[in-house]
């Protein structure tokens, strides 16, 4: 008995201790989902980039408002000459990395002078390739030379990948990760602990929290279940899990704009669909508002209009467009098919819903006498035989910033145009919208260009879906946005 | 007796060789190949044909087969595509920590389900016994993911006596993954318990009834030196297969209960490898699971040949 007694005391002693501990010291727990299997590294423009964790490590030159609008991060000014080729960044003084080096002009030069590098592979490569060179006028100001005009440049350096490395520290930064942000680097091991810690000396303020720690838990229940029993602070979720946590006080769910989104491509090279009209009567009988309620629910996404820019981009065309059967009946009609048209759609289980988008769509088309023939393609091998090579096909992306998603897709021969469509007038609208430094007039530009999509493109776009994440009751200062919106210094743990 | 197990040792090895080629073919006959299905989106042009090339994609399939077999022969497993690594690297901590857990299952399972098997068959029909193998007929029947997930809401969220999933590195001290493993080996000892039970009591109830514990009744032995004696370990000795067999269910468990735990071990790589479409690791592991389950039978046989004199007499 006397035994017991003093087991019982000794840990209830320990959970004392452990309470205190945790009252002392605020640790925000998280999970990676391993999605890169263990290669997850610390080298912000890796195509196996830590993401979770580069967030808190690293900092922007420029970063978005609530808005999604260019604000100043590590860059407290640009400006740029009449032609957008030459744009003078102004830099924050006193900023220090963790290794107590300053940052200056010289790091900026370095680290985006090093995205073009080959060998690296980096995925950011294509998407900022029009930068020439870096000079450096004085520690406090770079000049970034462009080899051809871009007015979008600091949208473009807005991207969550451009964070600033120390000059030279190319070989190294993979694993050490050092940056300039809120946190530093404890330790990392990304299949297993990866712990940060408050880097007391961030130019921002110090961070409320004192240390984030990261587990990696590939599976989404298991990750579900370490919120449930208080091993997290923070995770994201699918649809499925809304219901596990909506009801519970201990958690708070947050839903908010993302942009990744199912699309049907027709291929604007492929007979039928050569004719803008078949396209178009292809998209627009669809009831968009009802596909999404039942593919997400009601609240868990943003309808659109073929529109493959996120929602809340500043560029996102306000469009409107209501279920039109009649309208796509006629257009059928003038394009030859009065009695309705036998078309074949390609899916696969590649992501959940990828099925049931082409199911719903299947339905929605049959009422005005779009006979779809759905084929179940094997996953292994979908991008590989199916998609760009059948007619029509299921696609599936993660959001991306209309400058490069509209290019990346859409522009005449680029690599990833999934519908092959070729229009010189939209490609011009694209180039100029690069060279407009008006930002009202750049934003009216990418806005036609998606109008002209939604007119005679080739891919079907009703909705995007949003992110959902939960977080538990004392988590404050996180907003419902997107990851890199998160300004993680101001994040606190406030027990209730 | 040694000729027996030479034979039996040879016919597991014929039975490795067959399922090291079913794993291979099996792959081999799914659309695309290993560098397709790993690269998926990006898998086209230079960057597909470079990635054949590394991985030798380009030979014939018997050639690629012996190029594998042999190097498997000299331990080496491949170099995991994903994660860039030699397998052997992977997967050795990872099966440690597999073997812990499902070491701590059965040292929480097998003693457990012995006792209660051994009560239950001498208690017949009797309060204990149907209370016992009721309770054993819902722990098989319940899936590992759903006695799992109530293990982790009643002693983790409930009551917050353990922690919910576990969150150690697979490098982890071994004394640390142990105490980690416990909820996982719970989950696991359940069902294995609930086999080997109904296993030892059908078996006891047997003996009770063979001629010798008659025989050992009417010369007067006490009873308590019958059951001891004369029924438990005539009783125990079938039960050596059973546990032997009952390795193939761990093997399938531990792939469902890592996952829901998070438990670093090889059925949350195999998980994983799959979600990646890391072929060459899932080969691997594949065939890991494979000799698992071949040599432990192999080394429940000797035992029961060891252990039983009856079964070296026979031979056909």
């Amino acid at each position: 008995m006397l035994r017991f007694v003093i087991a019982a005391a000794v840990i209830s002693g320990a959970v004392t201790f452990t309470a205190a501990e945790a009252a002392a010291e605020k640790v925000f727990r998280r999970a990676n989902d391993l999605s890169y299997g263990g290669k997850e590294s610390l080298d912000p423009i890796s195509a196996t980039r830590f993401y979770e964790v580069n967030d808190m490590v690293y900092s922007r030159l420029v970063r978005q408002d609530d808005n999604g609008e260019p604000a100043p991060e590590l860059a407290t000014a640009w400006t740029s000459n009449d032609t957008a080729t030459e744009w003078t960044i102004a830099l924050q003084s006193g900023v220090t990395f963790h290794d107590g080096s300053a940052f200056d002009a010289a790091d900026v030069k370095y680290t985006l002078e090093r995205i073009k590098d080959p060998a690296l592979e980096s995925p950011l490569a294509s998407v900022l390739d029009f930068i020439e060179r870096v000079d450096v006028v004085d520690p406090a100001t770079a000049k970034i030379v462009l080899s051809k005009p871009h007015a979008g440049l600091p949208l473009l350096l807005m991207d969550y990948r451009v964070r600033m490395i120390p000059e030279g520290s190319g070989a190294s930064i993979a694993t050490t990760g050092i940056g300039t942000g809120p946190f530093k680097i404890e330790s990392y091991d990304p299949e297993g602990q990866t712990v940060l810690v408050a880097n007391e000396v961030y130019w921002e303020g110090s961070p409320k929290l004192d240390k984030v720690v990261f587990t990696a838990i590939p599976d989404s229940e298991a990750r579900n279940q370490a919120m449930m029993a208080g091993q997290l602070n923070f995770n994201t979720l699918t649809l499925d899990q809304i219901p596990q946590f909506k009801d519970n006080p201990a958690f708070s769910v947050q839903n908010y704009p993302a942009g990744g989104w199912f699309g049907l491509v027709f291929r604007t090279d492929t007979a039928p669909y050569t004719d803008a009209r078949i396209r178009k009567a292809m998209r627009i009988p669809v009831d968009r508002a009802e596909m999404m309620k039942l593919m997400v629910g009601e609240g868990n996404g943003v309808t659109g209009c073929d529109q493959p820019v996120k929602a809340n981009d500043p560029f996102r065309a306000p469009l409107d467009c209501p279920p039109d059967p009649e309208g796509a009946k006629k257009l059928l009609a003038e394009a030859g098919y009065p009695e309705g048209i036998d078309i074949e759609v390609h899916t696969a289980d590649l992501e959940p819903g990828m099925v049931r988008f082409a199911e719903v769509y299947q339905q929605q088309a049959a009422k005005v006498g779009i006979r779809v023939k759905l084929t179940l393609a094997p996953s292994d091998g979908y991008w590989d035989d199916v998609w760009m090579k059948v007619p029509a096909a299921i696609t599936s992306w993660s959001a991306r910033p209309a400058d490069q998603i509209l290019n990346e897709a859409y522009r005449t021969g680029s690599a990833w145009n999934e519908s092959y469509y070729a229009n010189s007038a939209y490609d011009q609208i694209l180039d100029k919208a690069r060279a407009t430094l008006d930002f009202a007039g750049a934003r009216a530009l990418y806005q036609e260009a998606q109008r002209i999509l939604f007119e005679e493109g080739g891919t079907f776009i009703p909705y995007q879906q949003n992110g959902l994440r939960v977080l538990t009751r004392d988590v404050q200062g996180i907003k419902p946005l997107d990851e890199d919106y998160i300004r993680w210094h101001l994040v606190d743990l406030i027990p209730k | 007796m040694l000729g027996l197990i030479v034979r039996r040792a040879a016919s597991s090895l014929f039975t490795l060789i067959l399922i090291s080629v079913v794993v291979f073919a099996g792959l081999e006959f799914m659309p695309g190949d290993a560098c397709t299905a790993h690269l998926g989106r990006d898998g086209k042009g230079a960057v597909l044909e470079a990635c054949r090339a590394r991985m030798g994609l380009d030979a014939p399939p018997v050639k690629r087969f012996t190029q594998w077999a042999g190097d498997i022969l000299r331990g080496e497993l491949g170099t995991s595509m994903q994660r860039e690594k030699p397998i052997t690297e992977i997967v050795g901590w990872r099966l440690r920590n597999t073997l812990v857990l499902s070491a701590v299952a059965a040292l929480i399972g097998i003693p457990l389900a012995v006792l209660l098997g051994i009560i239950a068959g001498l208690r017949r029909d009797r309060l204990f016994d149907m209370a016992a193998s009721g309770t054993a007929l819902v722990a098989m029947t319940i899936p590992e993911f759903v006695s799992a997930t109530l293990l982790i809401l009643v002693f983790a969220v409930g009551l917050g006596w353990t922690a919910g999933v576990v969150t150690i590195g697979y490098k982890a001290p071994l004394l640390e993954m142990v105490s980690a493993a416990f909820l996982p080996a719970v989950v696991l000892s359940m069902v294995l318990a609930a086999h080997i039970m109904r296993m030892v009591r059908a078996s006891v109830i047997d003996v009770l009834k063979s001629d010798f514990v008659l025989m050992a009744r009417l010369k007067g032995v006490p009873q308590q030196q019958i059951i001891w004696r004369h029924v438990v370990p005539n009783s125990l000795l079938p039960v050596i297969s059973v546990i032997g067999l009952t390795v193939a269910w761990l093997l399938g468990g531990v792939v469902i209960v890592e996952s829901v735990f998070n438990y670093p071990g090889l059925g949350r790589l195999a998980v994983d490898a799959v979600g990646d479409r890391d072929l060459p690791l899932v080969q691997a592991i594949a065939l890991l699971f494979g000799i698992t389950y071949v040599v432990t039978n192999l080394m429940t046989d000797i035992a029961a040949l060891l252990l039983n004199p009856r079964l070296r007499t026979y031979r056909a």
